[in-house]
C-alpha cells in the first residue's frame, strides 16, 4: 500500500512539475522521467501484488523507453539550444494559434 | 371568319413589327391601315349576324388550364355586347391607323408605330371576345402593356417616359383588384368562364366583395376618381393613341368589364350603389378640371374622364346596356375631338396650348365643322349621338338615385360639358387669333389621309345614335325611365344653356369670376396628383427607405444574417484558436484534464 502511494505522489510530483515548470526545459524532461519512474514502480509493485511477471517485463520495456526518450529529449533540447540560444519553457511559443 | 377579325390586327401587328425595315414607311403604313380595315369590314359583318340576326356565337379553341377544380379552355364568345365593342374597337382603330399614316408621315419610327397600334387592337380584341375572365385578363393586361408602349413612343422625352410608367403602376393597382376578383370568383364558384358562372350565381356576401374588386379593376382601368390621374399624363403619347387608346378603347375596357359582369352585379346592390357613386363622382370632377385646362389634348382627356363617369355611372342604374350604348356613341364623338384636336396641332406646328390658337376658323373650315359636329354630339344637343345616350343615361339616374346625389352631379355635369366643349371650339376657333406669324402662315388643312376619318367619324357621330338605339338593345330591353317631362328635357337645356353661355359670356368668365385658389385648385385638377405624391408617395418612399430598407434590410436581417453570423463566427474562432498558446505546459495541463474526463466517463462507467 504504501508503494502505491508512493508511486502516485511522485507520479503527481512529475506531472505538476511538467504543468508548473514556466522556467527549464531539463526540469520538465526529468519530470518526464519521474512520472515514468512512478508509472515503472507501479508496475512492480502490481507484479508482486498479483504475482505475474507481465509487470516486471513492462518495467524493463518502460525503461528501456524512457532511456531511448531521455536521449532523444536531449539531442532535440541540444539542437533547438543550438538555434535559439536558449531552453526557456517560456520562449517555447512560436506556434501560437 | 370570326378568328379572321382577332388574327388579322395580330398578323398586322407582326408584319409592320417584324417586317417594317423592308416594308418602309410607306408600306406599313399601308399593310396595316388596309388590314385593320379589313378588319373592321369583317367586324360589320359579325355585328350583323350577331346583333340584327340574333346569332350569338361561342368557339372552343382549345384546353388551358386543366386542374381537379378548374378548367379553363382558350374560347371565344361572340354576343351582343361583344358585337357592340367589336364595331367599336375595329372601327376607330382602322381610322386611326389611316389617320397615322399622314399624322406621323415625318416620324422615322412610323412601322413601329403602326405595329404597336394594330397589337392594341389584337389584344383589345381578346379582352372583349374571350369567354371567361382569365383571357380577359390577357387582354386587359396586353393593352395596358401596348399603353405604355404608345405613351412612350417618343421614348427619348423624359416627360412621356414618366407618364408611362404612371399609366402602368396606376393600372396596376386596378389590376391587382381584378385579379383579386378573379381568384374569389374561382373560389365561390368554382368556375371563371361565363357561360357557367352566370347561371350559377346566387346572393351572397362574396358578390358584394367581388363586384367591389372588379370595381377596383375598372376604377384603374377607366379612369375612375382616385385612380384617373394617369389618363391626363397619358396625353404625353402621340395624339392618334389618345384618341384611340385613351378615348374610345382601352379606357373603355373597365367600364365593358362592368357591362360584362352585370349578372353578378344584380346581386349586389351596395356594390351598384358604390359604382354609381364612383361614377358621378368622376363625371362632375372631370368636368369641373376639363372647365380651365389650357392644354387642347387635356381639356378632351378631363372629357373623356367625365364621360367613363357616366358609363360607369350608367352601370349602377342596373341598366349596363345603356352604358355599352354610351360607349358605343362616345367612341365615334371622342375619337373624332381628339383627332380634329390632332388636325389643329398639325397645322399650327405642334402648338398644343389653347391661350396660343384662336381665330383658326378662316384657315380650318372643315376641322372646324368637324370639331363642332364632336363637341356638339359630346353636349348631347338633340338629335346627334350624344344626345341618345346621355339623356336616357341621366333619366336613367332620375329613376333610381334621385334622392342621393348622383342625378344631380350628373345633370350639372351635363351643362359644364356643354361649357368646356364649346369654351374649347371657342378659344380655338372663334375668338381672335393669338397664333404665333410663322403657324399663321402655314395654317391650311392636312391631306385627306388624315380628314378622311375625321369625316367618317362625324357621321358616325351623327348618326351612330340613332342607328344603334335598336341594334343595342334587344327588342323590348331598351328602359323606359318613367319621368317628369321637366326633368327629360333638362339635359338638352342644360347643355345648350351651357353652349349658349360660351358665346355671350366668353369662357374667360371663369377666369375673372372664381377666386384664384379655386382657379388653381380646379386647374391643378383638385390636387389629386398633390396628394398623392406628398401623402401617399412620399410616405411609402420614406417607410420604403427607411424602415424596410434601412432598419429591416440593412438592419435586422443583415445582422441575423449573412455579416451577423459570420461576425459572431470569426470571433469565436478566433478565441477558441487562442487556445492553442504554444505553451507546453499548458498542453500538459489540458491532456491531463482530457485524460481525467475521459477515464471518469470510460472507466468508471
Amino acid at each position: 500500500m504504501n508503494y502505491l502511494v508512493l508511486s502516485i505522489i511522485i507520479l503527481l510530483i512529475g506531472i505538476l512539475g511538467i504543468i508548473l515548470n514556466r522556467s527549464n526545459l531539463i526540469i520538465m524532461l526529468m519530470c518526464v522521467e519521474l512520472v515514468l519512474l512512478a508509472s515503472t514502480i507501479l508496475l512492480l509493485f502490481e507484479s508482486r501484488v498479483l504475482y505475474t511477471l507481465f509487470g516486471q517485463i513492462f518495467a524493463i520495456v518502460i525503461l528501456t523507453v524512457a532511456a531511448a526518450e531521455s536521449a532523444i529529449g536531449l539531442a532535440i533540447m541540444v539542437n533547438y539550444y543550438r538555434l535559439r540560444g536558449t531552453i526557456a519553457v517560456r520562449a517555447l511559443n512560436l506556434l501560437r494559434g | 371568319m370570326y378568328l379572321l377579325v382577332i388574327l388579322i390586327p395580330l398578323l398586322s401587328a407582326v408584319g409592320s413589327g417584324l417586317g417594317g425595315r423592308y416594308l418602309g414607311r410607306k408600306g406599313a403604313g399601308l399593310l396595316s391601315s388596309v388590314w385593320v380595315l379589313v378588319s373592321s369590314l369583317l367586324s360589320f359583318v359579325l355585328c350583323y349576324e350577331i346583333l340584327i340576326n340574333g346569332s350569338t356565337v361561342y368557339i372552343e379553341l382549345g384546353r388551358w388550364i386543366e386542374s381537379y377544380l378548374l378548367i379553363t379552355s382558350f374560347g371565344l364568345q361572340f354576343d351582343m355586347v361583344t358585337a357592340v365593342m367589336l364595331i367599336v374597337v375595329t372601327t376607330i382603330s382602322g381610322l386611326v391607323h389611316v389617320y397615322s399614316t399622314s399624322y406621323m408621315r415625318e416620324d422615322p419610327h412610323l412601322p413601329r408605330f403602326m405595329s404597336y397600334l394594330s397589337l392594341f387592337t389584337f389584344f383589345m380584341l381578346i379582352l372583349i371576345t374571350s369567354n371567361n375572365y382569365v383571357q380577359l385578363f390577357i387582354g386587359w393586361e396586353g393593352v395596358g402593356l401596348c399603353s405604355y408602349l404608345l405613351i412612350n413612343f417618343w421614348f427619348t422625352r423624359i416627360q412621356a417616359n414618366k407618364a408611362a410608367i404612371k399609366a402602368m403602376l396606376i393600372n396596376r393597382i386596378g389590376d391587382i383588384g381584378l385579379m383579386l376578383a378573379i381568384i374569389l370568383i374561382w373560389k365561390e364558384f368554382g368556375a371563371v368562364d361565363y357561360c357557367s358562372l352566370f347561371p350559377a350565381l346566387s346572393p351572397s356576401s362574396a358578390c358584394t366583395w367581388i363586384c367591389i374588386l372588379l370595381t377596383i379593376g375598372a376604377v384603374g382601368k377607366s379612369a375612375q376618381l382616385g385612380l384617373h390621374t394617369w389618363l391626363p399624363d397619358a396625353m404625353e403619347g402621340p395624339t392618334p393613341v389618345s384618341a384611340l387608346i385613351h378615348a374610345a378603347t382601352m379606357v373603355t375596357a373597365g367600364v365593358f368589364l362592368i357591362i360584362r359582369s352585370a349578372p353578378l352585379f344584380d346581386y349586389s346592390p351596395t356594390a351598384t350603389i358604390i359604382v354609381g357613386l364612383v361614377g358621378s363622382l368622376t363625371a362632375f370632377f372631370a368636368a369641373t378640371v376639363g372647365l380651365v385646362q389650357s392644354d387642347i389634348k387635356k381639356v378632351i382627356a378631363y372629357s373623356t374622364c367625365s364621360q367613363l363617369g357616366y358609363m360607369v355611372m350608367a352601370c349602377g342604374t342596373y341598366s349596363c346596356l345603356s352604358s355599352l350604348y354610351h360607349l358605343l356613341t362616345h367612341a365615334f364623338f371622342k375619337a373624332l375631338l381628339f383627332l380634329g384636336a390632332g388636325s389643329i396641332i398639325h397645322a399650327l406646328l405642334d402648338e398644343q396650348d389653347l391661350r396660343k390658337m384662336g381665330g383658326i376658323i378662316r384657315g380650318l373650315p372643315l376641322t372646324y365643322v368637324l370639331m363642332l359636329i364632336g363637341s356638339l354630339s359630346l353636349a348631347g344637343f338633340p338629335y346627334l349621338s350624344g344626345f341618345y345616350s346621355k339623356d336616357l343615361i341621366l333619366e336613367l339616374t332620375y329613376n333610381n338615385y334621385c334622392i342621393i346625389s348622383i342625378y344631380w352631379l350628373a345633370s350639372i355635369t351635363a351643362f359644364l360639358t356643354a361649357f368646356y366643349s364649346f369654351r374649347l371650339i371657342y378659344l380655338s376657333f372663334v375668338s381672335k387669333p393669338n397664333l404665333t406669324r410663322i403657324s399663321a402662315q402655314h395654317l391650311q388643312e392636312a391631306d385627306w389621309n388624315l380628314l378622311g376619318p375625321l369625316l367618317v367619324l362625324a357621321i358616325g357621330s351623327i348618326l351612330v345614335g340613332y342607328i344603334a338605339q335598336n341594334m343595342v338593345f334587344a327588342p323590348g330591353e331598351r328602359p323606359l325611365p318613367l319621368v317628369p317631362t321637366i326633368v327629360s328635357l333638362a339635359p338638352v337645356i342644360m347643355s345648350v344653356t351651357g353652349i349658349l353661355l360660351v358665346f355671350i359670356l366668353r369662357p374667360y368668365i371663369i377666369y375673372y369670376t372664381t377666386h384664384p385658389s379655386i382657379y388653381g385648385f380646379l386647374f391643378y385638377a383638385w390636387e389629386f396628383n398633390q396628394i398623392a405624391n406628398y401623402y401617399i408617395g412620399s410616405t411609402v418612399w420614406k417607410f420604403g427607405h427607411i424602415v424596410s430598407y434601412r432598419i429591416i434590410d440593412r438592419g435586422i436581417l443583415e445582422i441575423l444574417g449573412p455579416t451577423g453570423i459570420a461576425q459572431f463566427m470569426v470571433n469565436r474562432t478566433k478565441e477558441l484558436s487562442s487556445l492553442q498558446s504554444g505553451l507546453v505546459f499548458n498542453y500538459a495541463l489540458m491532456i491531463l484534464v482530457g485524460t481525467a474526463i475521459a477515464l471518469k466517463y470510460l472507466v468508471v462507467n
